[in-house]
């Protein structure tokens, strides 16, 4: 069943030297599954997620022939409705927590808020809402950090509230963007499993954005490689040794390997062809 | 040539007392290259703050060719340059990257030249006309160059590099990796590097030490690494969770 369907998705952006276009004409589409977007800084990896949740600001314009969430036409769509959908339906975990939760607000009311505010559930209620979902996210002493103030945090932890708190409303779709890009490795490993035992048991679409193709690779069922605002190849994440295309194999090579030879790394060849506007 | 002893640091947040280094010793010879590795808060970085005077020593000592060492004097400049992990971060908005690398010089009153300025940006893989620029108008892995390329120019020995290619794309990391290498050739540089990346050490690295919690935790050699020869469980985890073994 697809759950989104982006047809030819173009991101531009008016500046004083002319239009710029971070997105060139994207199409992919989505089921119940986990679907990797891989590419370096500047590539439109995060322009293509938060373009899902309408989310770029003026004088950033998104356009698309179609943009098909559950039936709905997203880009059509008038505010009100979008912002029904966003946060219930359609969540999106930011990269980095440091700068994504609110620093003058306590965990507890930022995790409640929605609950509040949305669903207008008393504060006890959602209070227990909000514990279950630390619980879910393994934070082994929810009381203590549903009364922690964001800096009191560390890094895993913040990254774990900002995962429970976008799974509180039990959404349909994850945008997760670099989800623990800012995190150690084994810390890593923790939140990667915490994220992969939800999408199993709800049955959630998950779109992991990422630059790390190696843990892409592992984690998703489905990879897109982007350059330069384009998708230059889209394969199965258990085929990526195998990729064809030469960026992907270029990514691939770049990265050093434990026990593997003391040779110059080989640099990414942007000369070629596909690499020209 | 870098010989640490027992090392301590110590640091006093608000009355409580924070042990970020505890009696940790190492050895990096001439021309070598020595990893740190450990997780974030594991005090890696502490160390090499410690060795620049960045950091209280609590105990213990640090000797460079056997003599204590003394940092923030020029000798020691001279002697040892560090390289921070974000180039965002270590580089003056408002200098030029003309006025980034030559003011080393001045402070130690050798003359700039123009020459000198452009040999250096050429050693680093930049072209001469980046001299007038901004930080800004640079990449990151442009900066993180600049940063090297000021760390070298007094021409020192040793060169202490806190993560620097972790804020950096895989593309650019590879060259940033590559120019590190080929200078530690070309010049005879001895390398004490920390990373969080175990196949960035490995690759760079002669030596490892695995640090958490401050402590060294186990000493490996690149061989040891390779075949996954650990006798400690953190180093196991460590090389497990490592990325790239999740290839599979």
């Amino acid at each position: 069943m697809t759950l989104l369907s982006v047809q030819n998705l173009r991101v531009t952006f008016d500046t004083e030297t002319g239009p710029v276009q971070a997105v060139r004409g994207v199409s992919f589409s989505l089921g119940r599954e986990r679907l990797g977007i891989v590419g370096e800084s500047g590539s439109g990896k995060t322009m293509t997620g938060r373009s899902v949740l309408r989310l770029i600001r003026p004088p950033g314009r998104i356009e698309a022939d179609s943009m098909v969430f559950d039936g709905q036409d997203l880009i059509g769509l008038p505010e009100p409705q979008m912002r029904a959908l966003r946060g219930r339906r359609i969540a999106m975990v930011m990269q980095d927590p440091k700068f994504s939760l609110n620093p003058v607000m306590k965990v507890g009311f930022q995790l409640t808020e929605g609950l509040r505010q949305r669903d207008g559930l008393s504060a006890k209620d959602a209070r227990v809402k909000a514990l279950a979902a630390l619980q879910a996210v393994q934070i082994r002493d929810p009381e203590r950090v549903f009364h922690a103030w964001p800096h009191e945090l560390s890094g895993g932890m913040g990254q774990r509230v900002m995962i429970a708190m976008m799974l509180i409303p039990e959404p349909d779709l994850l945008i997760a963007d670099e989800p623990t890009s800012a995190l150690d490795v084994t810390v890593q490993a923790e939140v990667l499993s915490i994220l992969d035992n939800l999408v199993k048991t709800r049955g959630m679409g998950l779109i992991f954005i990422s630059h790390d193709l190696r843990l892409v690779s592992r984690f998703c069922d489905r990879v897109l490689v982007m350059y330069k605002g384009r998708i230059v190849e889209e394969l199965p994440a258990r085929d990526l040794m195998q990729a064809q295309h030469p960026y992907t194999q270029g990514l691939l090579n770049c990265l050093p390997r434990i026990g593997g030879p003391r040779t110059p790394l080989p640099a990414l060849d942007r000369s070629q062809a596909w690499a020209q506007e | 040539m870098i010989e640490i002893d027992t090392l301590s640091v110590t640091f006093n947040a608000a009355g409580r007392l924070v042990r970020a280094v505890e009696n940790v010793s190492l050895t990096v010879g001439a021309q070598e290259s020595f990893g740190l590795v450990g997780e974030s808060g594991s005090g890696k970085s502490t160390i090499l703050r410690a060795i620049c005077g960045l950091a209280p020593i609590s105990g213990g000592a640090i000797r460079i060719d056997g003599k204590p060492v003394a940092p923030q004097t020029r000798a020691f400049a001279r002697q040892v340059q560090m390289v921070f992990q974000d180039p965002y971060a270590s580089l003056h908005p408002r200098h030029t990257i003309d006025r980034v690398l030559s003011e080393p010089l001045t402070i130690h009153g050798l003359k700039t030249t123009e020459g000198r300025i452009e040999q250096a940006l050429t050693d680093v893989g930049l072209p001469t006309s980046f001299r007038f620029r901004f930080p800004h108008q640079l990449s990151g892995g442009q900066r993180q160059r600049v940063a090297i390329a000021r760390a070298l120019m007094l021409e020192p020995r040793i060169l202490l590099l806190d993560e620097p290619t972790s804020a950096l794309d895989a593309s650019v990391q590879a060259e940033t990796l590559n120019l590190l290498t080929r200078l530690r050739e070309t010049r005879g540089l001895t390398f004490l590097m920390v990373s969080h990346d175990l196949a960035v050490i490995d690759h760079m690295c002669d030596r490892i030490l695995v640090m958490q919690h401050g402590k060294a935790v186990e000493a490996l050699s690149r061989e040891a690494l390779a075949q996954g020869a650990m006798t400690t469980d953190y180093a196991r985890t460590l090389f497990t969770a490592s990325a790239d073994r999740l290839m599979g």
